[in-house]
């Protein structure tokens, strides 16, 4: 064989062979490998072969054999290498993509990393995608979340951002569902209202691809029989790939993927990878579902539980109030009867008793002294009663004025007046009414004891969220001493009345966390102010 | 004259309202427990009743609900030693409530305010 060629030397220079390219130095001391490598692709060395095979020498048909099929097998290598790495890339990928879903319970995480892994180049690399869900009690499937560009514009802004950061899957789902999700999901709001469609109507095409459990590639939408017009219309391309998402049987929704932008054709390659694709993600978002009913439960258990410890305590807190009224009912009982007796036969005697007669002081000492202990026993059986306050939500307008009209007549009586206009504005207050309304009673009272013509102002007004009654005597003057005085148990004023009277109002209040206020500047003029709560919150 | 029929287990407190009521210008009769108060009961007609509602190991209000039930145009007054029975919903069924004090002045003006409503249902034809 005469070749012009240097596949017969043994060693050569880089200028022999211009198929050696720089690094692959080896070659040009190591014929067979030169020769297996380069040469059987080499046209001028093809060319001589070809030349030789009509030459008488058998082997040359033989070696043109060889060769050929050196070539086909290197061919085959080459596409099976080609393929493996694909295969290797996207196992990758389903491995994160698998970690991530398994990683996560939040429905809104899973759904984040599903449609991104769908529209990320590094994942499946479609334009755009929908889910829709199904909603079982509802009967239907519905639209729930889109993600990718609506527009050429859009689409390149955002793929510009994507290949700046280069970021991988579980990067991307987090910042598409922290920065993206609401406005994806306001975005695509149009379509996604009108991706509604009833489970039973197993004629359309999504339900027929959801029973089916295949994805099912649509091409020529506009005019595929099985595509109704609108659906077509509301996706705005004419091949577009549906994949059911079902999870042990369970029907859990559908992607709709599309090249919207491209228009790059979807492959069986695309088919065949979502359909892997789709199990773990409808795997991901029941499990993510179920979560989130079982954190409902959880809460409701939480929620019933609490309810039962505050039941248990109030059982607890009754039964302490219980004895407590056996206690009072049983001093009441002893107390006032023999009280009642004595005043009462007291009372009978004066009326028998002259005038004149020396005795009648001391049987008015009787009636006095009775009437004095039958108010303190009123006063502590009233205490005990403030021990357990009942909230419940009051109009503070028809607590005033019904505790201004039972002390009418007494008001009277002492030519005084008490002024209170309704404020139609005032929100419910949260407050104990028997209680409320025996302070703004007491308060009236304690403040007319002893005097007459006062004149009383009561406002009732919204302020920072709280209703405030203010009680207000511009004519009256207390001293710094008996203000104290007043507001401690059991101690005497010259004209304010005696006993437990403000005390008892303060401590009822407190146990509402109620503050009573009273103001009593020197100048003159006593204010008392009581803050009541709008809302159960606000109780300690 | 209107007819009340006391009923306290008291005898000092039966004694007095007896005694108080009468100068009011009723006839009053007296029962220490809820037999006694039946068998006055069945034995006259009365116009109102009053009632204390601890009565020793019985209970006024199952007295006033038996009275609601039997004799449910006679009116009935309950005089009780604490305020707290105000509250009780069975206490509701009672005309008047008036808690036990030394001054009968309030058991008066209740008596006299619950005889009047009655008389001017009677007018009424109710």
């Amino acid at each position: 064989m005469d070749l012009e060629c240097c596949w017969n030397r043994e060693v050569i220079e880089q200028a022999d062979c211009p198929n050696i390219s720089e690094g692959e130095e080896e070659l040009l001391v190591s014929r067979l490998q030169r020769v297996t490598e380069k040469c059987c692709e080499c046209p001028v060395f093809l060319t001589a072969i070809d030349q030789h095979r009509e030459s008488s020498n058998p082997l040359a048909p033989i070696l043109a054999g060889v060769l050929d099929e050196n070539s086909r097998q290197k061919n085959q290598i080459q596409s099976l290498v080609s393929f493996l790495d694909n295969k290797t890339l996207e196992m990758r990928f389903m491995h994160e993509l698998g970690s991530v879903l398994q990683s996560s319970v939040d429905l809104d995480e899973v759904l984040s990393v599903a449609l991104t892994a769908i529209t990320a180049g590094k994942g499946f690399g479609m334009n755009r995608a929908f889910l829709l869900l199904s909603d079982r009690e509802a009967g239907v499937l519905r639209g729930y979340l889109g993600i990718g560009p609506r527009n050429l514009e859009e689409a390149s802004q955002l793929w510009n951002e994507i290949t700046q950061n280069d970021m991988d899957l579980q990067t991307l789902a987090q910042n598409f569902r922290h920065n993206k999700l609401s406005s994806e999901r306001a975005k695509f709001h149009d379509v996604l209202e009108q991706l509604t469609v009833q489970l039973s109507n197993k004629e359309h095409i999504i339900i027929k691809a959801l029973d089916g459990k295949t994805p099912v590639m649509v091409e020529n939408a506009f005019h595929h029989p099985d595509v109704p017009r609108e659906l077509a219309n509301l996706l705005g391309v004419d091949t577009f790939l549906l994949m059911p998402l079902v999870s042990r049987n369970r029907r859990i929704g559908m992607i709709i993927a599309d090249n919207f932008i491209t228009h790059r054709a979807i492959t069986s390659e695309d088919m065949h990878s979502l359909e892997t694709f789709g199990f773990p993600v409808a795997f991901a978002i029941e499990r993510a579902s179920l979560y989130d009913k079982l954190q409902v439960e959880l809460n409701r258990v939480t929620e019933a539980g609490n309810k039962l410890k505050e039941q248990q305590e109030l059982i607890v807190k009754m039964e302490k109030m219980a004895l407590v009224g056996r206690i009072t009912s049983s001093i009441a009982h002893s107390i006032r009867n023999p009280l009642m007796i004595i005043g009462g036969f007291a009372r009978s005697m004066i009326k028998s008793t002259a005038v004149s007669d020396p005795k009648r002081n001391f049987i008015e000492s009787i009636v006095s002294e009775t009437r004095q202990l039958e108010g303190v026993l009123d006063e502590i059986l009233n205490y005990s009663d403030s021990l357990y306050p009942t909230r419940d939500f009051w109009d503070v307008n028809q607590v005033v004025e019904t505790s201004i009209r039972d002390l009418q007549e007494m008001l009277m009586q002492r030519g005084c007046e008490c002024h209170f206009s309704p404020n139609a504005t005032l929100p419910l207050a949260y407050i104990d009414i028997k209680q409320v309304s025996y302070c703004i009673r007491t308060l009236i009272i304690s403040d007319i004891d002893g005097r007459s013509g006062e004149v009383i102002i009561v406002h009732a007004y919204l302020h920072e969220g709280n209703i405030h009654i203010t009680i207000e005597d511009k004519e009256r003057t207390v001293s710094q001493d008996e203000l104290d005085a007043l507001l401690t148990p059991f101690s005497i004023t010259h004209d304010m009345g005696s006993g437990l009277g403000l005390a008892l109002c303060r401590t009822m209040l407190e146990k509402q966390n109620i503050p009573l206020l009273v103001v009593a500047p020197p100048e003159g003029g006593i204010t008392y102010t009581l803050t009541l709560p709008i809302s159960k919150e606000e109780q300690a | 004259m209107s007819k009340l029929l006391v009923v306290d287990d008291e005898a000092n407190i039966r004694i007095l309202y007896s005694e108080e009521l009468k100068d009011e210008g009723y006839e009053v009769v007296t029962a220490a427990n809820i037999a006694e108060a039946t068998e006055k009961l069945q034995e006259s007609v009365f116009d109102l009743a009053v009632l204390d509602i601890k009565l020793k190991n019985e209970s006024g209000i199952e007295l006033l609900q038996k009275l609601v039930k039997e004799r449910h145009e006679m009116p009935v007054i309950l005089c009780s030693a604490f305020s707290c029975y105000k509250d009780d919903f069975s206490a509701w069924l009672a005309d008047g409530y008036v808690v036990k004090s030394g001054d009968l002045t309030e058991l008066k003006h209740e008596i006299a305010r619950v005889l009047a409503k009655k008389a001017q249902k009677l007018k009424a034809g109710l």
